[in-house]
């Protein structure tokens, strides 16, 4: 399967930098606060995932084509989005590429960020983020940072296989997850998320022009969260809602 | 051919495998149904200058909720109306046109200056008692279901 995809890189990658996945899943909150941490620090293309696992579509900026699944960077940071919903059946192969081609360039740590559907997201004033870890110490991290832990519970899609292959591979590894509305875009639950993610990585992001934004995020985000919504049914995403039988 | 007789290559398909087939093929039609609902037309419409909101609706033991996200409009502005017994229609105002232009789309010309939407309820509702709210760009509809037959437990 894996020889269908791959990475194909534009410029040199760093060694020892922290991947960030921004990736779009339930109120897109990765993809609205990775594409904003791109935008605010400025990061440059330096990869894109060349797959035939995914549909045919290019996406054009300034008259320029581009793979929709891209990789910015600079020399600390890496940042994996894609400007297409992932294929539902595409998605255990992506990420495995994903996390393998990020342990070749010795990532010190994956941190993914994602939203948790909320019922009643339209009553909560201050969507609150709970965190999900690979390894204990780091769980003692988000925990030394007053972040709530996600203890548990059901995670399902690109998150979920990024931590369980990081965890397979001994990467270290955390989840950043954001209340939010299921298929609607929600950019105050991505502010929510940049501000948890810079408790444990230097970043330095102000998110009051992505929340002074919100409304436009919202109008553009429209078709990408629709096509989001049908690949997620089909992952199963429900499933979150679920309690699990072993505790 | 041996000794007259015709020897098929093929290895007939267990029944199993023929309904694992029958399962994909039911799958890949489902999978079409399905995008061309909800894809088959654009999200907007040109000739009455309206987007369409990202909506959803509930259903629950009580009542349908719908809801729809409606960023950029006027709450004073908002429509919504029992077009027959099992849909609702959804329109409101935007605070200030939207071009594709601010899209960054140049190979399109056209403005939006509202919402529209007709949502279908999958179940029997009573619509004369609908109440709504708008609270955080999202408008939420609740609708009561409408009560069945009582069946007596004995």
């Amino acid at each position: 399967m894996s020889e269908t995809i791959k990475i194909v890189e534009k410029e040199s990658i760093p060694s020892n930098a922290i991947m960030l996945q921004g990736l779009p899943d339930v109120g897109l909150v990765g993809l609205i606060a990775t594409s904003y941490i791109i935008s605010e620090l400025d990061l440059a293309e330096i990869a894109y995932v060349d797959t035939d696992l995914m549909p045919p579509i290019i996406v054009l900026h300034e008259g320029l084509p581009h793979a929709p699944l891209r990789i910015f960077g600079n020399n600390r940071l890496i940042a994996v989005i894609s400007e297409i919903a992932i294929p539902a059946n595409s998605v255990h192969a992506i990420m495995r590429v994903i996390t393998d081609w990020g342990q070749s360039k010795n990532v010190k740590m994956v941190i993914s960020i994602g939203g948790i559907p909320m019922e009643n997201r339209q009553d909560l004033k201050e969507p609150k983020v709970f965190g999900a870890a690979s390894n204990k110490e780091l769980i003692r991290l988000l925990k030394e940072k007053e972040l709530e832990i996600l203890k548990e519970g059901y995670m399902v899609g690109p998150q979920a296989l990024t931590m369980r292959y990081c965890a397979e591979k001994e990467i270290p590894a955390v989840a950043f997850l954001a209340q939010s509305y299921y298929n609607y875009p929600d950019p105050e639950a991505a502010a929510a998320a940049i501000q948890e993610v810079a408790k444990i990585v230097d970043l330095k992001v102000d998110v009051t022009q992505l929340l002074q934004k919100g409304e436009e995020i919202r109008l553009r985000a429209r078709d990408i969260m629709k096509r989001t919504q049908r690949e997620l049914t089909q992952m199963k995403k429900s499933q979150e809602y679920d309690v699990p039988y072993v505790s | 051919m041996l000794g007259g007789m015709l020897v098929s290559t093929k290895r007939r398909k267990d029944l199993f495998e023929l309904m694992r087939d029958y399962i994909k093929d039911w799958e890949t039609f489902a999978d079409e149904l399905l995008e061309s609902a909800i894809m088959e037309h654009p999200s907007w419409d040109l000739e009455s200058c309206c987007l369409e909101p990202l909506c959803n609706v509930f259903v629950s033991a009580d009542e349908a909720v719908v809801t729809a996200d409606l960023p950029n409009i006027d709450p004073k502005t908002i429509k919504v109306k029992a077009t027959n017994a099992n849909t609702i229609e959804i329109k409101a105002s935007m605070k200030r046109k939207i071009r594709f232009h601010d899209f960054g789309i140049t190979h399109r010309q056209g403005e939006f200056t509202s919402f529209r939407c007709h949502v279908h309820i999958p179940v029997s509702v009573d619509m004369k008692k609908m109440k709504t709210q708008f609270k955080r760009g999202i408008l939420e509809v609740r609708i009561p279901r409408k009560k069945g037959y009582k069946i007596k437990v004995e």
